[in-house]
Order: C-alpha cells, then structure tokens, then sequence
C-alpha cells in the first residue's frame, strides 16, 4: 500500500512538472516575440519601448535555461508574479477567488453524485421499467446541453419569470449566509448537470455489468439478505468505474464553471480567467490555468487512491 | 430482415437525422435570402414574420438567417477540427503501435498529460496569445483531441493485429503497410467513428462555450454562442432571442450524441441480458401434499422449465424428478445445454428470471426437519434457505468470490446471513472451516483477498463457505472442471471426506460431465440429454452396463479408464458426431434420434417414455432391452 501511495504520488509530481513545462514552452514556441504578439493581437499597435518593457517584466530578456528554472523556482514557492496591466499581485488575486470556485465545484459534485449515483443504480435494478428509460432519456438530454445554455435558461425562468432565486452575483458567507446559499444554487445546479448525466450513464452501466457476475450469485446462493447483495456485491463494486470517471470528467467540470461563473457572475477564478484572457495578460493567464491543472491533478491523486482502498486489485498493478 | 442493407435499422433513423442537421445550414442560401449580418435597427425585435421566419434580433438581423449562417460555422469549426485530430491522432496512434518502444510511451503518455487540461482552459491560454477566430479555435481544438484518437488507434490496432488473420497476412509476407491500410484500418474504424462523434459534439460545445464568453468566433461573424450572448441582456422583452440559439445548439449535440450512442450499440450489441441477480420465482402445480420420503433431503417432481413468451415457449427441461437422499452423492450427468445446471438451479430457487418454471413440485428437507415446498415459500423464505438448509459451490472458482471483499468478510457474512453470533465467534468459525478444507495459514488468509489464491484454494474457500451452515443438501456445480488435473483430485477427495467426516447426513448432488470424477464419488448416476433424464441408477450398473446408446457413447468418448481422473474442459462427445439440439429445434420422438447409432423409423414417433430395466435403473429408450453392453 505504501509502495503504491509513493508510486501514485510521484507520478502527480512528474504529471505536474510535464504541465507545468509544456505551459511555459507555450511561449517559447510561439512565433515571433511573446511580448509583441500580446501587445498587437486583436488589431492593437505597441512601440518599441512598450514591448521591451514587457519583455523585462515577464523575464522574457533572459535566456530560456534561466526563464524556465525562474518559473519552475516560482511556482515552486506560489510566486506567479504581477499583473501586466495593473500590477496587481497574481497569487492575492487567486487566493482570494480560488475559494469561491472550489465552493461551487464541491456543491456542484455533491449534487451530481448524491443524485446520478442513486438514480443510475436504481434504474439499472429495474433496466427497462418506465423509471428507466424516463430518466436515461432525461439524463441523455443533460450530457447535450451545454452548461452556458442551462445557465442562461435557469436565469430565465428562476429569475426573471418566477423571481425566486437571485440571477447571480455573490455574497459572503460571513455577511448573510441566507444569501450565500441562494446565490449558490443556481450556479452550482448548472455545473452539476453535466456530471450528473454521466454519473447516472456510468453508475447504471457499471450496477447492470456487475450484476451478471458469478460472485453476486455466490452472495444470493449464501442467503444473504436482497438488500445486502445489492449493496455489498453489486453498488460497492459498481463503484470503482463510476469513480474513476468522474475523476477523468473532472476537467470538464472545471472548465463549466468558467461559464458558469461568468453566466451568473460569480466572483470565482474564471472571471479572473475571462478579463485576464481579454486582457492579454498572460501571467495571470498562466497562473491560473497552472493552479486548475494542479488542483486537477490533486483531484485525480485522491481518486486514484480512494479506488485502491475500493478495489485491492488495483494495488498490485 | 433485409440482410443487404449495409445499414442496420436502428441505424437509420440517427443517420438521416444527422444528415439533415449537417446539410441544413449549408443549405442556408436555399432557404433564406437574408443577409444575417444586415441590420435594421429600426425593427428590432421584430416578432416572427412572413419575411423573418423567426423574427429580427437586437440589431434588426434576420435570426433564421443568423441561425442558419451561425449552424455553418459552429459545424465547419466542429468537424474540421475533429477531422484534422482524427487523422492526425489515427497516424500517430498507428505509429505507436507499429514501431512501439519509445513511439508508445510518448502516444500514450501524451494523451494522459492531454486529458489533465480542462480543455476550455488551454484553448484560453491559447486565445490569449493568438487572439480569438475561427482559424484559432480550428487550431486549438485539434490539438486538444488528437492525443484520444491517437490513444484509441494505438489500443485498437494492437488489439487487431494479434487477431489471427493478421498473424496470417504477415506470415504470407504482405506489406505492412499494405496490412495497415487493408485490414488494420477498417477493423479498428468502429471505435475511431464513436471517437469522431463524441469528438465533433464536445468541439461544438467548446466553440459555441468561447464564443458566448466573447473569446470564440468574432463579430460579425454569426455563431450561436455569440447569439445567446447578445440576447442575454434582453432576455426580459424578447426571451425567442435567447431559446432559439439555445434550442439549435442543444439539438445539434442531442442528435450527434444520439448518432454516437447508436453507433456504438450497433458496434457493441452486448445488451443486458438476464442478469444473474434476477430470479424468478419458483411455483409448485401439484396438490399432493408436500412429502418426502423419510431419508431423503430434497425432491424434484415432474419438473418443467420453459423459456420464451408465454404464445411460443420451449421447454428447456421437461419431465425431470429425482430423490436425493441423506448421505448419498447423486451424479448429474449430461453434456452442455443438457439441463443439469437448471435442474440445480431451480432446486435453489436461482433461476434467472427469463425462465420459467411451468410445472413441477421442488421439496427441501429443512433443518427443522420440516417438509418446505419451494413453489410455497415466499422470497424471504428462500432467503432463509439458501445457504443455511440447501447451499452451492459453482464452476468458475475465479470469479465466485467478489474480488473486492477479504475472504473473511465473504465467510463470516454466510454465517452471519443464518446465525446471528458476536463477530470473533464468527471469525474463529470461519477460520475452523478454513482449516478444515485444508487451507494452510487460515488465520492469515482470513484476511486475504480471493487474488492472492489459486483456484483450486479459492473452490476450497467456496466449499467451507457453503458447509459453514451445515446445510443438508449440497449442490456441486461442475466444481473441478476448471482446475487442474492434480488439484481436481484433491477437490474430490476433500468433498467426500467432508461428506464422510464432517457432515454428518449431507446429501450431494453432483453435476458434472466427466465420467470419470462421476465414478469416483457419486452412488447413483442420473444422466440428462436434451433437457430429459435418459438414464438412472446406482453408479456401478449405470456405468458397467449403460442401457441408454446415449450413456453408452459418453462412457465411449471418456479419455480413459474411468478410474483414470482425467479431464478436458472440452465436453463435446468424441464417439458420437454433432452436437445436442438446440431446444427449440429437437427432432419429434427420441431427441437423440439424430445422434443415435441405433435409431430406427420408430425413434420418431414418440419420445420414449423412462421406464424400469430393474428395480433400481431407468432407461428412456425403446431400444433398451437390445443394447449390449461393452
Ligand atoms: S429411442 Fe431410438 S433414437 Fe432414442 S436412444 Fe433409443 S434407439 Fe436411439
């Protein structure tokens, strides 16, 4: 167990270095000056001193061997540097937002899993019953729509028809917890969609596969009780895939609430994302899609580990 | 049933409607002659009109125009994109595959790494060094997909190039890549064109994504990410503005998602059949009262299991009553499909619910020494039974054991299921039971996991589990057949010896097609063809003096002296030609006719009825008197 935790976490670290790198080396096998290309893209014109200017903030003067130990260094200790348009420090900014997004992609997994798993293995108990073929034609219809249209839809209807819930914006916990929540389930509703569908598809496949194996006979031809075999031999070895999926759909997850935040106007990373893309500024750009790559691969290290206390199979490959 | 159709049915429907959603807006000339990027101020949100099919936006813009010319380039960014990462991912995955080593690594790592990105968010930190537009998104988009293809093409070819005919090619010495192209690539484009689809709907999700956030296609462009920005701010006047844009889009991924679930059961038709956990339920249609003679522990009566709907249901096994008794080994005997298998099952009351039991009367001694009628006792009731007066040990010792349970916790759960107990008195009876069948160490093992034995231990674990109620019925389900030769002896052995020492009373029924193991352990033979018993007696006069032609050519296909344990896994009869009748095409009269060396014209009349040879041995055939024995 141990020999596998180490393997498991070594290879985050070395999945993190190979992001990380491929991140820089982005501006590296750019075309022409970085510099330039940020300051002109979109039609814009920039002087000389503009661009040397730019150079010397983002380190680009220096030769690529030190570029790349500098960022690795600064990463390292979550220095991602200043803002190229207001100078503002980049890992305040995100440590201030990073919060918000994390709240909303924890309700937004709860939700989808504490529904999509029950139900997916509810209707694979009774494959072919109306329960079944209603909400996997439901649950077919959510993977299709994108998550900025069902924002904009729940905006419509919570909001502006039925006026029972805030069409977004954002309030502390802290100044009035009542508010936080309503703000919240909007947002975290529509993220959550996505992930729902594919739990319920994964979960109904997995309980309708595991159902058919010899062990569950074994489990039934004991005596054990209906309920037991259900959840002892068919749901708790169900489970292992259905993980393992979110794990990989997680990405997905984290891009949504980029539009999801900016739908509702949710003061997360992605707003951040959004004007600092519009912006050009790439630093912030850079340290923000560095932080969702590390929390990703972080997700997936638990995942990895939570489907090894799961499945002690998987331990020995 | 038009066999030469290239398209299965359920194939057309997705297929025309994708058609039609690709050709729609290239048709856009044809059906509209606006121009969506024409303002009119004035007539903004105009209501649908006989001009404007689906009204004017916030500029005055004809929308069916905008949706038509915005469907064109959501699907011209989608498919490019996706087609370049085909290809490109096809090659490099075929690379891989072909030359491996460090080709390999880099296929498939790549895709990992790859998958590690929110896609959204590399296509972000690239807008953010090019700027937005299509020629960007194209762009971005290929690269973020081509690692699965590549991945995809990778696992398939190597999966297809070990399949024979390829072997068979490179050894005829055709060109590899001749291979490649001929029978490589068609074979792995299933998975490729579910790859495609799934591609194609997650791109246009991503494009349409950017483009509401502004960071996609650029005005003036129409694009229908854009249109639902754009009418986001005056959902409150016009909401068409913003259900029209949403309804196109969230169709277009509807319907290429449809496509792709399709295809890919059209190229997977594995469907769920009946799954093992659902029984049906078992019913008794005799009056007799239930009755079992004194040293018996469980009765079959006139049996009956058929299949199919009610109108046109076969008979899987028909006539079928056995006795068996306290302290005896009854031997089931029959060739795949013969029935024996369902016989126990139904005796367990285990039978996938897809077949039925339609006739027939199935006692059970219980511990109580009371007479339980199976068709009688509700499905908690045979909760109580299984395991705790009847159990079972199946064929596959691999797979009946749940991978992910230590075998203790599988173990004390059968004790626990019938005898409530404090959990170390379970645990020290499970590890008796453990050490009584023979497993060295028990007490470590306890805390082991089915992986770490081999099949011959893991079967030794099934029969411990089984016995730990002391049951008075055990039913052996082919128990060897997948071990090996020596470690089917010891299975033998320990069965009896448990049956002798350790179980005082158990009766066994004994399902097996080796004739050889069935002489060794079993007292009375009952030998099953074609869902019938065809032969029953006391095992030494069954097999010394076979009555039935068809007993006679098992004994005549045994590999050797049926002292002699050996076994394949293979049970096809090597003295007779073909195979045993399906049961929905059985010959009229004897089932066997067909096989049989010994039919005549009155093998077709009617099926023989089982009728006595001696006080102890039936034979169903009319043939019987004359058979001489070996
Ligand atoms: S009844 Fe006829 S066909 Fe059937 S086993 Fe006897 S001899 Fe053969």
């Amino acid at each position: 167990m141990t020999a596998f935790l180490l393997r498991r976490s070594l290879a985050a670290l070395v999945m993190l270095l190979v992001v990380g790198t491929i991140i820089f080396s982005l501006l590296i096998i750019v075309p022409g000056d970085p510099a330039e290309l940020l300051l002109t893209t979109g039609g814009g014109t920039t002087t000389p001193e503009a661009v040397a200017a730019l150079r010397e903030t983002m380190g680009l003067d220096q030769p690529v061997l030190i570029q790349y130990l500098q960022f690795l260094g600064d990463t390292l200790r979550l220095n991602f540097g200043t803002s190229i348009i207001d100078g503002t420090e980049i890992s305040q900014a995100i440590g201030l937002r990073l919060p918000r997004t994390l709240e909303l992609i924890a309700a937004a997994a709860i939700l989808a899993l504490a529904i999509g798993i029950p139900s997916g293995t509810y209707a694979a108990l009774r494959a072919g019953s109306a329960f079944d073929v209603i909400t996997s034609g439901i649950m077919a219809l959510l993977t299709s729509v994108p998550v900025f249209v069902v924002g904009t839809l729940f905006i419509y209807v919570f909001a502006q028809i039925l006026k029972i819930l805030p069409a977004g914006g954002y309030t502390a916990l802290s100044d009035d917890p009542a508010a936080h929540f309503r703000a919240l389930i909007l947002p975290a509703v529509s993220v959550s969609l996505n992930l729902m569908a594919i739990v319920f598809r994964m979960t109904r496949a997995s309980v309708l596969e595991m159902r058919s194996h010899d062990w569950v006979r074994t489990a039934t031809a004991k005596g054990l009780r209906r309920k037991l075999v259900i959840r002892r031999h068919i749901l708790r070895n169900a489970m292992g895939p259905v993980i393992t999926v979110v794990g990989l759909q997680l990405g997905i997850l984290l891009g949504s609430t980029v539009l999801v935040e900016f739908v509702y106007n949710w003061p997360g990373l992605s707003g951040l994302l959004v004007t600092a893309v519009e912006q050009r500024d790439y630093p912030t750009v850079r340290a923000i899609i560095l932080t969702v790559a590390a929390i990703f691969i972080v997700i997936n290290l638990a995942i990895d580990i939570l489907y090894s206390v799961l499945d002690p199979r998987i331990r020995l490959k | 049933m038009n066999m030469s159709l290239p398209i299965p049915k359920r194939m057309v429907f997705p297929s025309i409607l994708l058609i039609l959603l690709i050709v729609t807006p290239f048709a856009a000339p044809l059906i509209t002659g606006d121009d969506p990027t024409a303002m009119a101020i004035p007539q903004r949100f105009a209501a649908p009109s006989f001009e404007h099919w689906l009204g004017q936006d916030e500029f005055g813009r004809d929308r069916l125009a905008r949706i038509l010319y915005g469907g064109q380039v959501s699907l011209t960014v989608a498919f490019v994109a996706t087609t370049i990462a085909a290809v490109v991912g096809t090659l490099f995955g075929l690379i891989g595959a072909y030359f491996r080593g460090p080709f390999e690594f880099f296929t498939t790592r790549l895709a990992d790494v790859v998958v590690c990105f929110p896609p959204i968010l590399l296509a972000l930190l690239v807008v953010t060094l090019f700027g937005p537009g299509a020629v960007t998104l194209i762009a971005v988009l290929s690269v973020l997909y081509f690692p699965a293809f590549a991945r995809i093409a990778f696992a398939e070819a190597l999966r297809v190039s070990a399949l024979d005919f390829v072997e068979a090619s490179r050894a005829l010495g055709t060109p590899s890549r001749r291979i490649v192209l001929r029978t490589v690539l068609p074979n792995i484009a299933g998975p490729l064109s579910i790859q495609y689809s799934l591609t194609a709907a997650a791109a246009i999700t991503i494009e349409s994504g950017l483009s509401f956030l502004g960071l996609g296609v650029v005005p003036p462009a129409p694009s229908w990410g854009q249109m639902i920005r754009g009418a986001r701010a005056f959902m409150n006047q016009e909401p068409l503005g913003i259900l029209i844009p949403c309804i196109a889009l969230t169709l277009t991924i509807y319907i290429i998602n449809f496509f792709c679930d399709r295809l890919r059961d059209a190229l997977d038709p594995k469907g769920a059949q009946g799954a093992k956990d659902a029984i049906s339920q078992p019913v008794t249609t005799s009056q007799k009262a239930p009755d079992l003679p004194s040293d018996a522990v469980a009765s079959v009566r006139d049996l009956r299991l058929v299949t199919g709907p009610a109108s046109q249901s076969v008979d899987l096994i028909a006539d079928v009553s056995l006795t068996l008794r306290a302290n005896e080994c009854t031997a089931l005997v029959g060739e795949s499909g013969s029935g024996k298998s369902l016989t126990s099952l139904a005796l367990m009351g285990l039978l996938p619910d897809v077949i039925r039991q339609e006739n027939g009367q199935l006692l059970l001694r219980s511990k109580s020494d009371g007479v339980v009628d199976l068709g009688k006792t509700t499905a908690q009731g045979l909760e109580k039974l299984r395991g705790n007066d009847i159990a079972m040990i199946f064929q596959e010792p691999m797979t009946s054991l749940n991978p992910v349970h230590k075998i203790g916790f599988q173990m004390v759960e059968a004790i626990l299921a019938h005898r409530p107990m404090p959990k170390d008195q379970a645990r020290n009876e499970a590890i008796e039971l453990l050490e009584l069948v023979g497993i060295n160490e028990a007490a470590r093992r306890f805390d082991g996991y089915p992986h770490e034995l081999s099949g011959g231990m893991r079967q030794r674990v099934m029969i411990a589990m089984a016995l730990s109620c002391q049951p008075k019925l055990l039913i052996a389900d082919e128990p060897t057949t997948a071990l090996d030769v020596t470690i089917q002896a010891e299975v033998i052995e320990l069965l009896q010896r448990l049956q002798r020492e350790y179980a005082d009373g158990l009766g066994l029924l004994f399902i097996s097609h080796n004739l050889g193991i069935v002489s060794e352990i079993a007292d009375r033979v009952v030998v099953m063809y074609s869902g019938k018993i065809v032969e029953e007696g006391p095992t030494d006069v069954v097999l010394n003096a076979p009555k039935h032609p068809y007993t006679r050519a098992l004994m005549g296909s045994m590999p050797a002296a049926h002292t002699d344990l050996h076994s394949s896994r293979n049970d096809r009869l090597a003295a007779i030609s073909g195979t045993p009748p399906l049961p929905m095409a059985r010959p009229s009269g004897c089932a066997f006719r067909d096989r049989c060396p010994m039919a005549i014209a009155a093998c077709a009349e009617h099926i023989p009825s089982l009728d006595n040879v001696s006080d102890v041995h039936s034979v169903r055939c009319i043939r019987a008197d004359e058979v001489v024995t070996a």
